[in-house]
Parts: structure tokens; sequence; C-alpha cells
């Protein structure tokens, strides 16, 4: 393992909630590693677990999926049926053999800013020592 | 009376009575050994009709293509589940199906020419072997034996390490051909338009390539999560032999550990991707 490896992590990250929630820790000046790309998603339950299959794909090192704590979701459910699907989805990538730190659902809310810097914190840190993934498709990956 | 003589009559009856306008079940293939699909329209055709252990196919999934006409179908317990599975998502219309149910021993692997003397994995931990839904019943109902392992694959799967199950799996999804077979084969996919055929986005792209083959693989049977009926077509009709079956089987077995839910089993309950309980643990996010 190289000792300067840089994850890339992808992170999903929902409007209402835990992108304010990453907005907060910027405003505030919380400090977080720059590893995660950030991409807004109206709800956590649009985050289709294809979108994470895809992430892998194209040489995502983790993927973070984060909304509104259970109860709190802007569209009154959204988060409930996202929490089933990844609860399913988790131990199918690691049968498959994608470690199952490189998966990770937090619920950040807008306030938290704090903690959003403290999840993508120990999410790269939990990746770091997990190192790259084995194989990147040479092809069609992420430059 | 055998149970091919049964349906034979069952059928016929059905006909001529107009009752449906086919009948959907098997008959002898061009080998003169194995099973094919058959649809009677007239009520002299049904005495084409068998059933024997070389019946592999799930036929629910030409059920999708007569959508609104009055149709009988031969189903074996797996089948059944898939017409529950159909009525559950609202593909068919109970009213205009009539279901001549099979009990089932069994069936055999296909092989061109020679009877087939192997029985399907599934076959081999099935708790199933009366159907759960049926109008005629053919056979007698079995008591249904305790298997106390169902998954003994799968879990001796989970036990690998985990880059020996990556490097397995690796290898089972470099031979794909991506022929969808094993999409076309499944009574549970039945979507106008699959994602792996949409171009804009471009989810699984065109190149026989290790990671869009991976990509197409972990969707398939993750699209199935919590619907797989267990008939394992797929499996049977992949060209490669690629072990579909262990992917499928995982999936079940977590839903019904998480979620205790078996697909098929009737058409009411909802999936467990269509509800949700607020204080369920299900150990994420937490």
């Amino acid at each position: 393992m190289a000792i300067d490896f840089e994850p890339r992590i992808v992170g999903f990250l929902c409007n209402w909630c835990s992108y304010a929630g990453a907005d907060m820790a910027g405003t505030a000046r919380i400090c977080y590693p720059s590893n995660i790309r950030v991409i807004r998603v109206p709800c956590s339950a649009r985050i289709d677990p294809l979108l994470v299959v895809k992430a892998f794909q194209l040489g995502a090192d983790g993927v973070l999926v984060a909304g509104c704590h259970p109860g709190d979701c802007h569209y009154t459910e959204g988060n409930y049926y996202s929490r089933r699907r990844f609860a399913l989805l988790y131990p199918f990538l690691e049968y498959l053999g994608i470690e199952k730190g490189r998966l990770r659902l937090e619920w950040v809310s807008a306030s938290e800013g704090r903690k959003f810097s403290h999840v993508v914190s120990s999410f790269t840190e939990g990746l770091v020592s997990l190192g790259p993934r084995e194989k990147v498709p040479a092809e069609g990956a992420l430059p | 009376m055998s149970q091919t003589a049964q349906i034979r009559q069952a059928a016929r009856e059905l006909l001529q009575g107009k009752a449906v306008e086919c009948v959907i079940g098997y008959e002898r293939g061009t080998d003169g050994v194995n099973a094919r699909p058959f649809f009677a329209y007239e009520a002299a055709e049904a005495d084409r009709l068998i059933f024997d252990q070389t019946c592999t196919h799930d036929l629910a999934k030409y059920l999708l293509n007569r959508k609104g006409k009055s149709t009988a179908i031969v189903v074996k317990p797996c089948d059944s589940r898939a017409i529950n599975l159909l009525l559950n998502e609202s593909q068919i219309q109970r009213d205009k199906l009539h279901i001549i149910g099979v009990v089932c021993p069994g069936v055999v692997e296909r092989r061109w020419g020679t009877p087939g003397a192997k029985q399907l994995n599934a076959c081999q931990v099935c708790q199933q072997h009366t159907p759960v839904v049926y109008d005629t019943l053919v056979g007698q109902p079995v008591s249904e034996p305790a298997v106390a392992d169902p998954y003994p694959d799968v879990a001796g799967m989970e036990a690998k390490p985990a880059d020996e199950r990556r490097t397995f799996w690796e290898e089972q999804f470099s031979r794909c051909l991506r022929c969808y077979a094993c999409r076309q084969a499944c009574p549970g996919c039945y979507c106008p338009e699959c994602f792996a055929e949409r171009l804009d986005p471009l989810w699984v792209g065109i190149r026989i390539a290790p990671g869009e083959n991976e990509v197409w693989n972990t969707m398939r049977a993750f699209h199935l999560a919590g619907r797989c009926i267990g008939c394992y077509q797929c499996e049977q009709v992949c060209p490669v032999n690629i072990r579909l079956s262990l992917l499928n089987r995982k999936l079940e077995k977590d839903v019904l550990g998480m979620f205790h839910f078996q697909a098929g089993m009737d058409a009411e309950s909802p999936p467990p991707f269509s509800t949700y309980q607020k204080d369920e643990k299900l150990g994420i996010g937490e």
C-alpha cells in the first residue's frame, strides 16, 4: 500500500439535511478531508443502488450515502425506504468482495456540520487503512 | 391417473367449454427427451401436453404476453410463486387466469438429447412441493420436508475470505456475454425498458468488459431482491454457466432474515422495499 494513498470518495448527500450539513461545516470553518466528491440528490431515497455500484465500477474507493435522520425526511418517509435498501446492499456488496468499510450510510442533519466532518474524516481514515481497491477497470475509469 | 393424463383432461375441459382461449403447458421437445413450452388453443391439442421431471421452464413468464386474455397455465410450485409475484405487482389479472398447479418432486438439469439425471440445485433444497396458488391441483399434496439449512451454498460462499470471493466473482462475471438470457427467462424481469439498455444515461456500457459485466450482474440480482421466487431459470439458461443462483439466494436469505419475507408466497403482502417500519433496527446508520 502506498503511504500517500488518497482515497476517492463519492458522497451522495440529500439536499435537505446532509448537503446543508456539509455547507454548515464550511461556513463554520470546520475542516474535513478533501477526498470526498459531493453529489447533491433530492433525497436519500433517490440513491438507487445502481449509483453506488456504478461509482465503484468507475473507480471510487468508497461511497458515502447521507440523509436526514429517520423521522426528519423532507418527504416524510424517503429515508425509511433507503435504510431498508442499503441494509440489504451492504451485505450483498460484501458478498461480492467489496469490503464492508467501503460503503457507509449516515444520518447527518443540517445543523450537524461537526458530525459531517467527523464522518468524512473517519471514513477516509478507514479507507486509507483498507487501501486502494484491488482492481480498477482500466478503461472508462475516473481520471 | 398420471399427472400428464390429469393435465390433459383439465386442459381439454377448459378448452372445450371455452373457459379459456389458451392453455400454456409443456410438450415433448424435438430431441425426444426434454420438454418445451406448448400453447394449446384447441381441445384436440390437449393430448400433446405432458408433465414429468424434464419440465424445467417457468411458464409464468408467458403470462406477461397474454395480459387481459383468458389463459390457463400449468405451474410447478416455484412457478406458482411467480404468479403471486405478478399478481402482487399488478401485472396480470387473477380472474382471467386458470391455474393448473402440479405437485412437483423436483426437476432435472436440461441436456440436449440425453435424459437429465441430476436434480437442479434449487430442487435439492426446495421447501415447497405443493403450489401456493391453484384452481386445479394435479397430484396429491405432500407434507413439506423440513430442510435444516436451506442455504448451504450461500453460507459456504460467505465463509470465504473477501479477496477469494472477489476473485471468484471476477472470474464468473468475466465470462458473461451479456446476452441477457437470464433477464429474458426471468418472470420478475419485465420492465419495458431495462436499465441495461438505456443509452442516456448509459448505466451499463455496450462493451463486454469486466466492469460493465459486474454492474449488469450485480444490478440484475439486486432488482430481484425480495422478488426472486427461486425458479433459477436464469442459471438454467446461462450459456456460460455463471452461478447466478448464488447471487439470488444470498439476497433471498438476507431478505428472509431481515424482513421475514419470502417472495410470492401470497399475492397481498407488501414487498419489503415498498414498506417500512419506523423503529426497525437494521444495523446501519445508527
